[in-house]
């Protein structure tokens, strides 16, 4: 149950994309974890740098979309940058379909 | 303090990569900053109507009414007021800290607007073009003070939290603004009889001392040091490291400090200039060869390959800046650098500031709207990219007029063509006139497939502010 409540979660977060690379968040590797308790979630997560004014509507955003999901009570979004996000988070079709350098 | 509160709409958290400080992720959208962007770019139009119409030709004498006309809508006008609106926008993400007092730009912007109207009208006074009427220089003067002295408060209070990396470059442009101001007020109470002998000695010698601090301390230190996080943040690359653009600033803020020091006591002991401008000439090829480094640096280690077009248009401000470098060093070695003042100040301030600050409206109006459409409704429906608001291919061609021209047109000051000049500003006007063509449409959003353009709970933007 927990298993299947995480992949929605997953899926509905999807609709959140980083503006500037156009991608969703998730494909991304700015979803650090997930958890699930008793229907109240608390997600980790990132974004490419601190200070960027889209930084907060992320946050808001994966609140939004995680509240959507049947079966979710509550939701805490907590924002971090340690690790700081790198392009080597990226699915790898993702990261090749941007264009992006080789990961060093 | 708790892990996390929130303050002004943004969110503020404990985070060790930043010294252990509390810093706020995520900042606010500048309300006014659209606004700024407008009346820059009406200025600009209106610069370019006078280029056209040959009312203050570059190549004529710095101190002729009309020239002096035409250089403060470019550098008042134009170039500062886009700068600050710019800046109310970005000082607050370079420091991630929330501005000081987001209700002074507003206010700020009608000083400076006021004072530069009076400041044009004393000009045009002077040139008997409209009746004489001394007083509007001075008055002009205090207008001009007061609007930028609350803009350098209310910016430098914002970047002093955290003056660190880019933000310093912002401080150094900050008190450069304010070397530059204080020449101008002094030369305008000169102008009206109003400054005595020593302001008649300062006016009668110390115009290269305002025009430096103005253009090289002010706008280029100042578009340096924006340069460095917007490419790093646009284009996925490391920071400049800390050590190395210290070095590049420090060299910027010595060649800026010698030319108003320097040039101060020269003027003040009543000794010649050249000496001074010369070691404030080093200084400022130096820091334009660190920066070249810096960002050549920067290009390197990016991790999107692929440049947007704002970037691939910043690239050719670059190469004018270095070009604008390369003319000073040839114009001093032949001895014509006074023949051909006005073909280098025409290249820094159309190739290289302008030539960047449009290439970055592009980018800044793109993204700031898009935050304000589309931001709130995050996660409740799907949404656009910021790419998905601009037309690059179209665009492009605005960007090609506009610097081809901008070449041509300091070549025909450098061959004294008065009407090849004009012909260039008129091209230079249809490319102007293009790009902010494709900026109307980016704010109207006229550019975003109809299925995604307005999603429901998403408000379009007005034009000229943002509502959120």
């Amino acid at each position: 149950m927990t298993d299947r409540l995480l992949e929605d979660i997953r899926g509905a977060l999807r609709v959140v994309i980083d503006p500037e690379l156009g991608e969703n968040i998730v494909d991304l590797g700015f979803v650090y974890d997930i958890a699930v308790e008793d229907g109240a979630v608390r997600i980790t997560m990132t974004a490419t740098t601190p200070g960027c004014p889209a930084t907060s509507f992320l946050k808001e955003g994966v609140e939004a979309a995680a509240s959507t999901v049947p079966g979710v009570a509550a939701v805490d979004v907590t924002m971090t940058f340690e690790p700081a996000w790198t392009p080597d988070l990226i699915e790898p079709a993702v990261r090749a379909s941007l264009g992006f350098a080789a990961v060093n | 303090m708790p892990l996390q509160a929130r303050v002004r709409g943004g969110v503020w958290s404990r985070n060790s990569r930043w010294d252990d400080e509390t810093i706020m992720i995520g900042g606010s959208i500048s309300r006014w900053t659209m606004t700024y962007f407008a009346a820059a770019l009406t200025w600009l139009l209106a610069a370019l109507a006078l280029m056209v119409a040959g009312i203050g030709h570059p190549a004529a004498d710095l101190a002729a009414p009309d020239t002096l006309v035409l250089v403060h809508v470019v550098c008042i006008g134009w170039l500062s007021i886009a700068m600050c609106g710019a800046l109310f926008q970005f000082v607050p993400v370079l420091v991630a800290q929330p501005l000081f007092c987001e209700r002074w730009a507003l206010p700020a912007l009608a000083l400076v607007t006021a004072g530069l109207v009076s400041l044009l009208a004393g000009f045009m006074a002077l040139g008997a073009r409209l009746p004489s009427a001394p007083w509007l220089l001075p008055l002009g003067a205090v207008l001009l003070v007061v609007g930028f002295g609350l803009i350098v408060v209310d910016l430098g209070l914002t970047a002093w939290q955290r003056p660190s990396g880019p933000a310093r470059f912002v401080l150094v442009g900050l008190a450069s603004l304010c070397a530059t101001a204080a020449f101008g007020a002094v030369f305008a109470f000169a102008l009206a009889g109003w400054a005595g002998r020593i302001g008649d000695a300062v006016l009668a010698r110390g115009i290269p001392l305002h025009a430096i601090a103005g253009l090289g301390g002010w706008l280029t230190l100042t578009a340096m040091g924006v340069s460095y996080r917007l490419l790093s943040m646009f284009m996925l690359a490391p920071d400049v490291e800390d050590r190395k653009s210290r070095i590049t600033l420090a060299a910027g803020a010595l060649a800026v400090a010698t030319t108003v020091g320097g040039g101060a006591a020269a003027v003040g002991f009543e000794l010649g200039l050249n000496m001074v401008l010369s070691i404030a000439a080093v200084f400022g090829l130096v820091c334009a060869a660190l920066y070249g480094r810096d960002l050549a640096g920067i290009f390197r280690a990016r991790k999107r390959r692929q440049l947007e077009l704002n970037m691939r248009m910043a690239m050719l401000s670059f190469a004018s800046l270095a070009a604008t470098g390369l003319l000073g060093i040839a114009l001093v070695a032949t001895r014509t650098l006074s023949a051909h003042l006005g073909a280098f100040a025409f290249l820094a301030a159309f190739g290289w500031l302008s030539g960047l600050v449009l290439a970055k409206l592009y980018k800044i109006v793109a993204f700031l709207t898009w935050l304000e459409t589309y931001g709130p409704v995050m996660g409740r429906a799907p949404t656009p990219r910021v790419q998905d608001l601009v037309a690059e291919s179209r665009a492009t061609k605005w960007f090609a007029i506009y610097y081809v021209s901008v070449w041509m047109g300091t070549l025909a000051l450098l061959a004294a063509q008065p009407g090849a000049f004009r012909m260039a500003a008129a091209a230079m006007t249809v490319g102007v006139v293009g790009i902010i063509h494709e900026i109307i449409r980016i704010r109207r959003l006229e550019d975003v497939a109809l299925p995604l353009r307005l999603p429901a709970g998403a408000v379009a933007p007005h034009l000229l502010f943002a509502k959120t």
